[in-house]
């Protein structure tokens, strides 16, 4: 009997163009500079980091941007144990949502300088930019979070 | 049956590339467009449909950006289609007739720009195993189906030319339009080919925008609007996937999508007084016209997919500007027509009524 064929090389590739829009384009432009950008909107009140353009809650155009020096608490985590392709850090390590002082929604980042075991859920953290020469228009211009006095220098 | 009728539509600009704009900030003046049109505040929205594709964005689950121009807060009914968004029209015109609401929204988002090389994604709606390795160019299998077209005498080359200048000078009176122009048929001869026997202007130009439609049912549908484009009658037909198993110049799945619609409507496409023909191609309007049985309908008045063709959002376009005719009084029959897949493999069929 003949041999079944069971596989077929049949690559695409497929390249595309991104377009973030002039909300998102604002936030990723300020993480090339180290900079924050939310926007808030006025109808509701909510903090929108990344910004889009408009409130998804009361579809209206949002306020103007401002910074936010990116210090807040974790609102939850957890921690990556396993290892999968493309993995770019050793586990164990911890993944969290950071709810940022000032922003009402909560952007996901890696939590280092801290053994994962002391990591808990209302922690102070701050973000840990990448050198000048590694900014880019990128959320990966924050290398990751870590934990940071209580209350903040400006506290 | 509950009677059902597009009681408003909006799109926005067709262009070739917009940079500036998000899905959603692209779709959010459109909506607001339509609501207003029809009066209503978006709480009375019982159910929200939409239709975009993946492989046009790039990304997975790409649809789900356009909700912020919608408002899931709080959380609302919702669903969407992987295609052209004339089938999120038919998956809201059934979810109305199970009379779980009045009121629907269906919107259609499109970015056509975003590939960078569309002969890199369009073979990927192909069979896997024995097309898509042959990456056949984005409209190769069209210039078989104009050529098989030409060869079986339902039109040519001339008669291609005739159709884009006709649609191209339509579409002057078209503000959306991507293209517009009086051209001769002469000079369209004189360009050179594509896909022979299509040239440039015989492919719909592929772009970005947006549009929506609002659906109302019975009572709701007379209120708000003064004249509804009632949906008699909505169907949709497949041929099988593989094209060279089918016979390019006849559309059997349109044909039969039609004849069904005819039942449900109580007339037929021959009937009206307008059509709106999701032509990908120039030569796909004398095939989808002999698979209708069209009957001296104005064809394409928008200019249709000719001057504009902004990706999965063409055949929603397609209804809502055979809905328009009947609001203003135009047309009191029309059709409108959608297409998916290559060579026209899929096919959806609308037959709208004005009253008085």
């Amino acid at each position: 009997m003949t041999e079944p064929v069971t596989t077929m090389p049949s690559p695409f590739r497929m390249d595309y163009t991104y377009v973030a829009g002039t909300g998102r384009t604002a936030f990723l432009r300020g993480l090339s500079e180290r900079r924050l950008i939310a926007r808030r909107c006025a109808d509701c009140g909510q903090v929108y980091l990344p910004p889009p353009e408009f409130c998804s809650r009361c579809l209206t155009e949002l306020e103007a941007p401002f910074e936010l020096d990116g210090r807040g608490v974790i609102s939850t985590f957890c921690v990556v144990n396993f290892p999968f392709p493309g993995q770019r850090i050793d586990p164990p390590y911890v993944v969290a949502h950071i709810q940022p002082h000032g922003a009402g929604t909560r952007p996901m980042h890696l939590v280092r300088e801290v053994k994962p075991g002391q990591v808990h859920i209302g922690m102070e953290v701050e973000p840990v930019w990448v050198a000048d020469d590694d900014l880019d228009t990128s959320l990966l211009s924050i290398r990751h979070f870590r934990p940071a006095p209580e209350g903040g220098a400006d506290a | 049956m509950r009677d059902v009728a597009v009681v408003a539509f909006a799109q926005s600009p067709c262009q070739a590339a917009n940079r500036r704009d998000d899905m959603a900030g692209i779709l959010l003046p459109v909506i607001r467009e339509a609501v207003d049109a029809a009066g209503i505040g978006r709480d009375e929205i019982d159910f929200v449909a939409s239709g975009s594709h993946d492989f046009y964005e790039g990304r997975t689950f790409s649809y789900i950006d356009s909700l912020d121009a919608v408002g899931a807060w709080p959380p609302i009914s919702e669903s969407h289609v992987e295609s052209d968004a004339a089938w999120a029209l038919a998956e809201a015109w059934s979810w109305l007739q199970l009379g779980e609401g009045d009121i629907a929204l269906v919107y259609g988002i499109g970015r056509g720009s975003l590939p960078a090389d569309l002969d890199q994604v369009m073979p990927a709606q192909l069979d896997p195993y024995f097309l898509a390795p042959l990456a056949p160019h984005r409209d190769a299998i069209a210039g078989l189906q104009a050529h098989a077209a030409i060869g079986a005498g339902l039109t040519s080359e001339q008669g291609m030319a005739e159709v884009v200048s006709r649609c191209l000078a339509s579409a002057l009176d078209n503000p959306h339009a991507q293209r517009s122009e009086r051209v001769d048929v002469a000079r369209l001869l004189d360009a050179p080919y594509v896909s022979s026997p299509l040239r440039e202007h015989d492919v719909a130009p592929i772009g970005d925008a947006a549009a929506v439609v609002v659906l109302a049912a019975d009572d709701a549908a007379r209120r708000l609007a003064e004249r509804p484009a009632w949906l008699r009658g909505v169907d949709h037909r497949m041929d099988t996937h593989y094209p060279g198993v089918r016979d390019l110049t006849e559309s059997l799945s349109t044909r039969r999508a039609a004849s069904r619609a005819a039942e449900f409507a109580g007339f037929l496409p021959s009937d009206v007084d307008v059509a709106e023909l999701h032509t990908e191609y120039s030569h796909q309007e004398a095939i989808l016209a002999a698979a209708l049985g069209l009957n001296g309908a104005e064809l394409n008045a928008s200019g249709g997919p000719l001057a504009g063709r902004p990706v999965t959002a063409t055949g929603l376009i397609r209804i809502g500007e055979a809905a328009r005719r009947i609001f203003d009084g135009r047309a009191d029959r029309a059709l409108a027509h959608a297409t998916n897949g290559q060579a026209l493999q899929q096919n959806l069929v609308c037959l709208l009524e004005g009253e008085g």
